[in-house]
């Protein structure tokens, strides 16, 4: 066996870590998210609450070389605990609509090698599209631009380049989107899409980032369905207890017929073991057509391209968790509300008053952050050497202990 | 007024008529089911492109449109390919220039004697009730092993639906969704843009319009409209103004119409609930004097998104519609016995759905033609001779 080969024989063993920097490392981590949310954003006029765990994850990452060759590794088990979704007014994408479909099982699996200046990548994960996943920022209800602003479990290779403050990354990956919770990316599909993404780190917890995707049939995997142009701009700072981030985004389909832009700020501050945080979004979104089975999903794959219409969600969120720890194990208990107007834009017989039965509402969620390991990383990012700025911003929960 | 029958015979299938029937009928068992007038004959797998929407059947050949897969051409027994409806044999294809290939109409041409074009509609994307696009395609069909496309027609701001051909006058109707209903003079040679062909066209008004269909039906155009329902235009060689109807069916949202024996059946697209009304409906309209519809009766089919297409026998006396989404999804067959209050004879559900069918008699059999949708998309056909009688 070549001295490589042992290297990365001993990388995917996961020898155990050391000071050495040399020598090959492993952390691990887990998470869960018991909540109850109770919402009055509901299809039929009414309201619905449901007890879910969520974002149960499990997180390896792996490293030799130096740090040179890296193995990102996600496991997401919300196959098993929201097989029907979350209940989340406004999420839509991969067949759900008001409950936020269930993460892939394999969330992410990446091998990323390089140094300082030049990094590769691939495997199934993240495409260098928008801001951070979700899961990874301070409210636990995604916000509604989710498919708006971020790009996931794709097959994806990327490379970048990094020059002093400035990283260029591109990336070709497999439009399609997961089809359930166990799909895998259509492999035959690999390279029909790719994103670019700048982002600068001008200085010590200031980030910003430009990025476009074009993306080939997103929502038909068979590829009959229409395109995606997409375009993402960012500004994070996240430096001692302060985070906050502002985007736009904006999601062009079937050559500019349809156009569904996004705005979205959100900040959090550490006070003593006290996280509260605030978020503002104001996303549009398409209709499409329930089906009979239920009027939480919609159809896939698509038959026409034909939607009901576009709605606009304007959503505020506040909500306060509070860091606490029992040996290894960290909890964050947390409640979350938020305040939803639905408007329509543009025609189309989709109308909120006689779905929902109202054009505002609200809901309300509690639970607790429960977590073990290392702390969860940038969902999204896979720089070689990410400057000071793009490090991951202080979550709840973040001063417990690290298996490292 | 719309009717709604007490009697609801669709949930029942089958046994509808005599449930019926024997209401109230203790001790007497029933008269056992009538033997199936429904004979499947095939299932032609279409690729999931995303499969087939629509078809269209004549002179023993089908063209089945099937969407980014193109326009397919199947011998199901002209002869050409030495297909039959149970072997359907390939004999062309080609694809639009658009894409989306929805349905079509094979023209022939009585001033010309020719055959010669294939009239294809490409459904763009759209938002129902306010936006559409998509050409119509005009394709060469002389050489069937061959076509090609040859003409479009493109209206600024819409998207074309359904057709209908007034052969005799060589003016095709289409349905242009809110463009509402466009004439255009298909004579002679088409070639290029025809675009300047257009004879005349017709709105229902701003927020009004949203026509999904047309018929040709004793010199008047009939237009069902998704949004304000069943219109009665005159028609005269193109030249289209409103007479009769319309704005007579605002609970639902209609889809697809058929003309027949002096009434028009129109089905309803509740995919979105318009006042939040479970299942779907098959409206029976009676045409006065005037040919104005007015509303007889109504057939409401539970546990279905839509009645997606409607059609009547070229004899009359077998009615057919197609519905989608949800436990009912299939082919609906109903006895025109009394034209005004069609009866249950049978259906056959397919759980994926059909979203368009169409009659067609081969060889002296009457057969009727299904998209079935994806996931599964395919080409249904039945031998339904034996419900027509």
């Amino acid at each position: 066996m070549t001295r490589r080969g042992a290297g990365l024989l001993a990388l995917v063993l996961g020898a155990a870590g050391g000071a050495d920097a040399q020598r090959p490392t492993v952390q691990w981590g887990a998470q869960a998210v018991p909540t109850l949310t109770e919402t009055n954003i509901v299809p039929g006029d009414r309201s619905l609450g449901e007890a879910r765990v969520l974002l149960p994850v499990a997180m390896l990452h792996a490293a030799a070389f130096g740090g040179r060759l890296r193995l990102v590794a996600t496991v997401d088990f919300e196959k098993y605990t929201i097989t029907h979704g979350e209940l989340a007014p406004g999420n839509w994408g991969e067949s759900f609509a008001d409950r936020r479909h269930p993460h892939t099982l394999v969330h992410e699996l990446m091998l990323v090698g390089g140094g300082p200046h030049v990094f590769v990548a691939a495997g199934k994960g993240f495409v260098p599209f928008g801001t951070d996943d979700p899961m990874s920022r301070p409210a636990v209800l995604f916000p509604v631009n989710h498919h708006l602003s971020q790009i996931l479990e794709r097959a994806v290779a990327l490379a970048g380049v990094r020059v002093r403050w400035a990283t260029l990354e591109g990336a070709v990956f497999n439009g399609d989107e997961p089809l359930s919770p166990g799909s895998w990316p259509a492999w035959d599909r690999f390279g029909d899409s790719w994103a670019v993404r700048l982002t600068l780190n001008p200085m010590p917890g200031l980030e910003a980032q430009a990025s476009y995707a074009w993306v080939h049939s997103p929502e038909n995997r068979p590829g009959a369905g229409p395109d995606d142009r997409k375009a993402s701009i960012s500004t994070r700072w996240a430096r001692g207890r302060w985070y906050g981030e502002v985007e736009w985004a904006r999601t062009s389909t079937a050559d500019g017929f349809f156009v569904f832009p996004s705005m979205l700020a959100e900040g959090a501050v550490t006070l003593s073991r006290h996280r509260p945080y605030l978020r503002l979004e104001r996303s549009d979104r398409p209709e499409e057509e329930r089906v009979f089975a239920s009027r939480f999903r919609t159809r896939r794959p698509l038959f026409e391209n034909s939607i009901l219409g576009i709605t606009r969600w304007t959503v505020l969120t506040a909500g306060d968790a509070l860091d606490l720890h029992r040996g290894p194990v960290r909890y964050a208990p947390f409640v979350e509300g938020a305040w939803i107007g639905i408007a329509r834009v543009g025609g189309g017989v989709f109308d909120p008053t006689t779905f929902y039965g109202r054009e505002h509402g609200a809901s309300i969620t509690v639970g607790i952050r429960l977590a073990i390991g290392m702390t969860m990383h940038r969902m999204g990012r896979y720089d070689m050497t990410p400057a000071e700025g793009s490090t991951p911003m202080h979550m709840p929960m973040d001063h417990g202990e690290r298996s490292e | 007024m719309t009717l709604m029958r007490k009697c609801v015979p669709v949930v029942i299938g089958s046994l509808a008529a005599a449930a019926c029937a024997g209401d109230g009928g203790k001790g007497t068992s029933p008269p056992p089911p009538p033997p199936s007038g429904i004979v499947l004959v095939d299932s032609l797998p279409i690729p999931q492109f995303y499969g087939i929407h629509d078809q269209f059947v004549r002179d023993g050949l089908a063209f089945l449109c099937a969407w980014n897969t193109g326009v397919l051409i199947y011998d199901v027994g002209n002869g050409l390919k030495g297909g039959s409806p149970a072997h359907p044999m390939l004999v062309g294809s080609v694809v639009d220039s658009g894409g989306e290939a929805h349905n079509a109409w094979w023209f022939h041409n009585p001033a010309t004697s020719e055959n010669r074009y294939l009239f294809v509609g490409q459904e763009g994307p759209g938002a129902i009730g306010a936006s559409s696009s998509g050409d119509i395609h005009v394709m060469d069909v002389s050489d069937l092993t061959n076509p090609q496309e040859v003409a479009h027609f493109h209206m600024a701001g819409a998207g074309t639906h359904n057709f209908w051909m007034d052969e005799a006058h060589q003016v095709l109707y289409a349905a242009y969704y809110n463009g509402g209903v466009v004439a255009i003079d298909v004579s002679g040679t088409l070639s290029g843009d025809i675009s300047s062909r257009m004879l005349d066209t017709v709105s229902f008004g701003a927020g009004n319009t949203y026509t999904w269909g047309v018929q040709l039906y004793s010199g008047s155009v009939y237009a069902i409209d998704m949004v304000s329902g069943l219109w009665h235009l005159n028609s005269s060689l193109g030249t289209l103004g409103s007479s009769g109807g319309g704005n007579n069916e605002a609970a639902r949202f209609s889809s697809d119409l058929w003309v027949a024996n002096g009434y028009a059946y129109t089905g309803t697209w509740d995919h979105f609930q318009r006042t939040g009304l479970a299942g779907s409906l098959l409206k029976i309209w009676r045409l006065n004097a005037s040919g104005a519809p007015v509303a007889e009766d109504s057939i409401l089919v539970s546990g279905v998104g839509a009645v997606s297409d409607v059609e009547v026998s070229a004899d009359g006396k077998l009615l057919m519609f197609s519905t989608e989404s949800g436990p009912n999804s299939g082919f609906w067959f109903y006895s025109l016995a009394d034209p005004a209050h069609p009866t249950l004879l049978d259906k056959y559900l397919i759980s994926s759905g059909v979203h368009t069918a169409t009659f067609a008699t081969i060889g002296g059999r009457l057969y009727a033609f299904g998209a079935e949708n994806p996931n599964g998309a395919a080409l249904i056909i039945l031998d339904v001779t034996g419900l027509d009688q």
